[in-house]
């Protein structure tokens, strides 16, 4: 359907309002940040804290980590703050930081042993009613995939990436990003269809 | 419960996606990003105040620095003056004669050559 509209609709359609004024807003906030201004880069912060917790929580092993890596990366931008040329967009160099942060904090905590890994995964942080077999065997399943192959399938899947701020993220070629998705779904469907075969 | 996988064209799998999104779903409450936010503008203040503290002592660390390269200049240049005057001394003392030693004068006897008294001065004390 796409491909009938005439090219142009697609590439000169307007910027809609209210993302421009945000952009605008946005690079006001950089520009008074980057001269010192603190309340305005906590106004960054603020605009941009859930989604950089999302890129580490696809990271990190538990909620813990992907605080202290949402925490360790703003620290980060702001003592970079003033290498951040404002006609960047501000979002993907911080989730570029806020990445390299997770990727640290998992280094450093080594977390390799699937077992503490599947408690940490299946733990319920917000809703804990929706512990159901669906739930625990995808956990298992995700305890099962590599650290990257999963925080390449939540950033896409889950957060909605696409493959090359996946790949600038995590500092890995684009083919390596799509690569891992797609391992990391056949081994969670794999790990799904086991449990659709034995109910 | 059965999973019957639905793949969407992108290869997406919906249950799965929504399975995901369940375990890895963000806190919802406001008060939590609040919180959250308050808690890194406070570790940014604490990070800066350290910094703060931290400069005037890197700046005294380095004058420090330079000065104690300055003490160990000083004295190794102090210390080759000294061993070179040593060496001085030392040379001096072994191809001068002292001024203030006593001459022996060499007596000829009557038996003695000059050779003879040549060789009585040389290994005299």
């Amino acid at each position: 359907m796409l491909a009938a509209l005439p090219l142009h609709t697609v590439v000169s359609e307007p910027q809609p309002p209210i993302e421009a004024q945000a952009r605008a807003q946005e690079r006001e906030l950089v520009l008074a940040a980057q001269r010192g201004d603190r309340e305005a880069f906590a106004g960054l912060v603020r605009l941009h804290e859930r989604r950089a917790y999302a890129v580490a929580r696809a990271i990190t092993a538990t909620h813990e980590d992907a605080e202290d890596a949402v925490q360790d990366g703003f620290l980060h931008a702001f003592r970079a703050l003033d290498r951040f040329r404002p006609e960047q967009a501000f979002g993907a160099w911080l989730h570029r930081i806020v990445a390299n942060a997770a990727l640290d904090i998992g280094r450093r905590r080594k977390v390799r042993d699937s077992e503490a890994l599947t408690e940490s995964v299946s733990l319920p942080f917000r809703d804990p009613a929706e512990q159901d077999e669906l739930r625990r065997r995808l956990s298992d399943g995700l305890a099962l995939l590599s650290q990257r192959q999963r925080a390449v399938i939540v950033l896409h899947d889950v957060e909605g990436f696409t493959h090359g701020e996946i790949a600038g993220m995590l500092g890995i070629p684009e083919g390596t990003a799509r690569s891992d998705l797609h391992h990391a779904r056949a081994s969670l469907r794999k790990q799904l269809s086991e449990f659709r075969s034995h109910p | 419960m059965t999973y019957e996988p639905r793949i969407g064209p992108d290869g997406r799998d919906d249950d799965l996606t929504r399975a995901l999104r369940q375990i890895y779903a963000a806190p919802a409450e406001e008060g939590y990003w609040s919180t959250l936010a308050q808690r890194i503008m406070s570790r940014i203040a604490g990070a800066v105040e350290a910094e703060s503290w931290w400069s005037p002592l890197a700046d005294w660390a380095r004058v420090g620095i330079v000065a104690a390269a300055a003490a160990v200049i000083v004295a190794g240049l102090a210390l080759t003056k000294s061993r070179e005057a040593e060496a001085r001394l030392a040379y001096d003392t072994i191809i001068e004669t002292p001024r203030t030693a006593p001459l022996q004068i060499a007596t000829e006897h009557g038996s003695g050559s000059v050779r003879d008294a040549t060789l009585r001065y040389v290994i005299s004390p």
